[in-house]
Formats: structure tokens, sequence, C-alpha cells
């Protein structure tokens, strides 16, 4: 339809750091997830992540 | 009778200028006539068509918020018994305000009402299910003051248009019709909000709180006031004070009462408030702005008392805003707004350096719902 408005979806994302070597990961948000506290561990060295960021972006 | 060589320019005189012509004259007159006496009443036909539409929205909306609260409730909190009545009294409940006629000490009444009907519904909330977590608790209370908004928008939207159609009074529908606009933006943002309520991530209102709370990591903290956190650290010489709702719970806590018992205590000499602020159309989201006074919404109790507090102790008020649309306020935060988190802390430290000397003290606020943030 040329006027139907495009339905937009908005996808939780969670950004983990490692405060040691400060590497990145993002990943969709699961329950439980909170900011600043400790997630998975670190694939480049031994420490456990940080949850740094939860936020959300719209795909169309 | 020979229909084909009708002539119909000569019937209607298009361009023959025979103003003559009955017909013609007819097809020009019954519109005015018709306009002038009926007018408005076409008018309000094809804008009640509009506002029909959007207060079927509002009633979606509605049940929506509704459905969302009463399935939250029974699935996480497992009451002993059906909550759907209790929870549908809740929806009906109503504030009367006080009376200003005499406005003095207004602030104090309506900061009385005002928390007098938030510990009434909390602990209604919890006589749902005695052993409630206050996180959960919390988001309850959230969900239920959605969906009692939302009940009320339509409740008065509702009203004003019924009586505009009973009287077929077109002039009462008009401010409906410049109205429900804002109100639509609003109700939509609302029930998009509840998702990210339950889930406990971060709103865009969030940004101070997140700001506050990362700065509070890894420092004992306090309750200083219902809800509200308080750490102490050492910046550049400077002792900092941290305050925020308490998190990872959906709320605003109670900063003017936390700033009030510091004060009793502590020397301040700058307060710097993080908060998010209402974008004006054609304003970027997620922009950063810098000011002087209390930057705090809410029906505006919160801002009296830490105004009073600050303008009696002679203490200067610093404020950062991230501005957003009233969408981006209450739903899941963008990632625009959560970058912004690390440009806000530097800009916090700047204002420290810059108005206050070593030795002395100074209060960071993180204002805005907590939900999803802890400290």
């Amino acid at each position: 339809m040329i006027f139907s408005k495009k339905k937009k979806i908005t996808i939780a994302y969670t950004v983990e750091r490692c405060p040691k070597c400060k590497s990145i990961k993002k990943r969709e948000f699961s329950k439980g997830d909170v900011l600043f506290s400790e997630s998975s561990g670190c694939q480049s060295c031994d420490r456990t992540m940080m949850i740094e960021k939860i936020y959300g972006e719209t795909v169309e | 009778m020979n229909f084909t060589d009708f002539d119909f320019g000569q019937l209607l005189s298009f361009g023959a200028g025979d103003e003559t012509n009955p017909l013609m004259m007819l097809i020009w007159i019954l519109p005015i006539i018709i306009f002038v006496f009926y007018g408005q009443r076409i008018q309000l036909y094809i804008t009640s068509g509009e506002i029909k539409k959007g207060i079927k929205k509002l009633d979606t909306f509605r049940d929506e918020s509704r459905t969302e609260l009463v399935g939250y409730v029974k699935k996480n909190l497992n009451p002993r018994h059906d909550p759907t009545e209790k929870l549908d009294c809740f929806l009906e409940y109503f504030t009367i305000m006080p009376v200003d006629m005499d406005p003095n000490g207004i602030v104090e009444k309506v900061r009385h009402t005002v928390r007098s009907r938030e510990d009434y519904t909390r602990e209604h909330v919890r006589s749902l299910s005695p052993g409630i977590i206050e996180t959960e608790l919390s988001k309850v209370q959230t969900l239920l003051e959605i969906a009692s908004s939302l009940q009320m928008f339509h409740r008065i939207i509702n009203h004003m248009y019924l009586t505009a159609k009973k009287q077929n009074n077109y002039p009462l529908i008009l401010p409906l019709q410049m109205l429900l606009p804002f109100i639509m933006e609003q109700a939509e943002a609302m029930r998009d909000a509840i998702p990210a309520f339950k889930a406990g991530q971060p709103v865009g209102d969030g940004i101070g709180p997140m700001v506050v709370g990362r700065m509070m990591q890894s420092l004992p903290k306090e309750t200083v006031s219902f809800q509200t956190s308080l750490a102490q650290t050492e910046f550049e010489g400077r002792s900092l004070f941290l305050l925020k709702a308490e998190g990872p719970g959906s709320t605003v806590g109670r900063p003017a009462d936390g700033l009030e018992n510091l004060i009793s205590k502590n020397h301040l000499d700058a307060i710097v408030m993080v908060d998010a602020a209402l974008k004006m159309e054609g304003e970027d989201s997620a922009s950063i702005a810098q000011g002087f006074g209390a930057a705090i919404g809410g029906i505006g109790t919160e801002r009296f008392q830490i105004e009073e507090i600050a303008t009696k102790s002679g203490i200067p008020i610093f404020s950062i805003v991230v501005k957003q649309s009233v969408r981006e306020a209450i739903t899941l935060m963008t990632k625009e707004i959560a970058e912004q988190a690390d440009t806000v802390t530097s800009q916090v430290y700047d204002i420290i350096k810059d108005n206050t000397k070593p030795g002395q003290s100074v209060l960071v606020i993180g204002v805005g719902n907590t939900v999803g943030v802890p400290q």
C-alpha cells in the first residue's frame, strides 16, 4: 500500500564492557539485565564484563 | 427525444456568461444557502469523525493498558485472590487538588495530597501480595499510573465530544480538535511505555540517574530519604555528594527531602542537577544543554523545596539537560540518549571544576525515573 505506515519495531540491546581490556559486546536484551551489573565473561580476557548500556534501536 | 445532441455547455452556460439560466443560478445559490444555515453542522460532522477515531484509539489504549496491568499482577505477584476487581477500583481513583484561592501554603498541601495518594496506592498494591519486593511494587505502581492516566484521557475526551454532539455545538468541539493531537501523542507514548516498565528497562528520563548511578558505582551508599540513595566521594580536592532515586525500581525518589537531610548535616557550595528535558520541535533529540536553576519536573513541589533550600543557603544550582520527546522520555532509552552519558558525565566534572574550589562541597543530583538503573 502506498499510504500505509511502515510498522516500526524497537529491539532492546544490552552493551557489555570489559573493565580490564575495554572490549565491548552488544547483544539482545535478556530478562534480568540491569545496568552496571556483572554479566558474561570476556572473550578476550578472563574478567567478567559489566553491563554498560541498555537501549532500544528502531527498525522498520 | 434525441439525447445524442444534448448540449451540456449550453445548459450550464460554462463560459457563455449567461447569468439568467435558472439551473445555473440554482447550482450556485443552493450551496451558499446550505453553507449559511448548515455550515457549522457540516463542519461538526466532519470534525466529529476525526475525533471519533481518536476516541476509539484511546479506548483501545485504555483496554490494553488495563489488560497488561492485570496480566502482569497475576503473573508476577501471585496474588491470593483475583486482583481484577481491586485493580479496577484503583483505576477509578481521583485526586482533588487543594483550594488555591489563598495560595499561602499551597505547596505543602499539594505535596501532602500527592504523597498520601502515592502511599495509599503503594500499600494497597502491597496488600495484593504481601511478600512483594520493592522493585516489583514500584513497577506495578507505574503500570497502574499509566492505566489510570489513559482511562482519564479517554473519559475526558469522550465527555467533551458527547457534550458537543448533544448540544450540536460546533465551537465546543474546536478546543477538542486542537487538543486531540497532543493528547494522542501522550497517550501513544504511555501505551508504548508499558513494555519497558514491565521488563525493567531504562527509559529516556533515566539519563540523569544513569549518569549519577555510574559515578556512584563501587561507593558505599545510604538511604537519605524515601527511595533516595546517597553516596560520597572525592573529586580533585572537593567533597562530592551523589544523589539519585533508588534503582532499579521504577521511582523518582524524593531528592528534595534528600537535600534537606544532607544540608542539615553538611555545608554545600554548589548543586549540579542532571535531568531529561522535553525538546522543542526542530531541536535534535539527545542534544545536551546547560543552564541555571533546578532541573526537575513533576508537579512542582520538589522543585519548590530544592529552590527554597538553595535560596536560604545561597547555593547556586547548575543544570544539565538531555533533550528528548515525550515518547522518548517514557519509553525504552534510545541509543542516542544512552550514548550521551559519557559527555554528560564529563560536563558534570567540568562544571564542578569551573565553579568550585578545592575544599568545597558539591551535590550532584540525577533526576528522573530510575527504572532499570541501579547505583
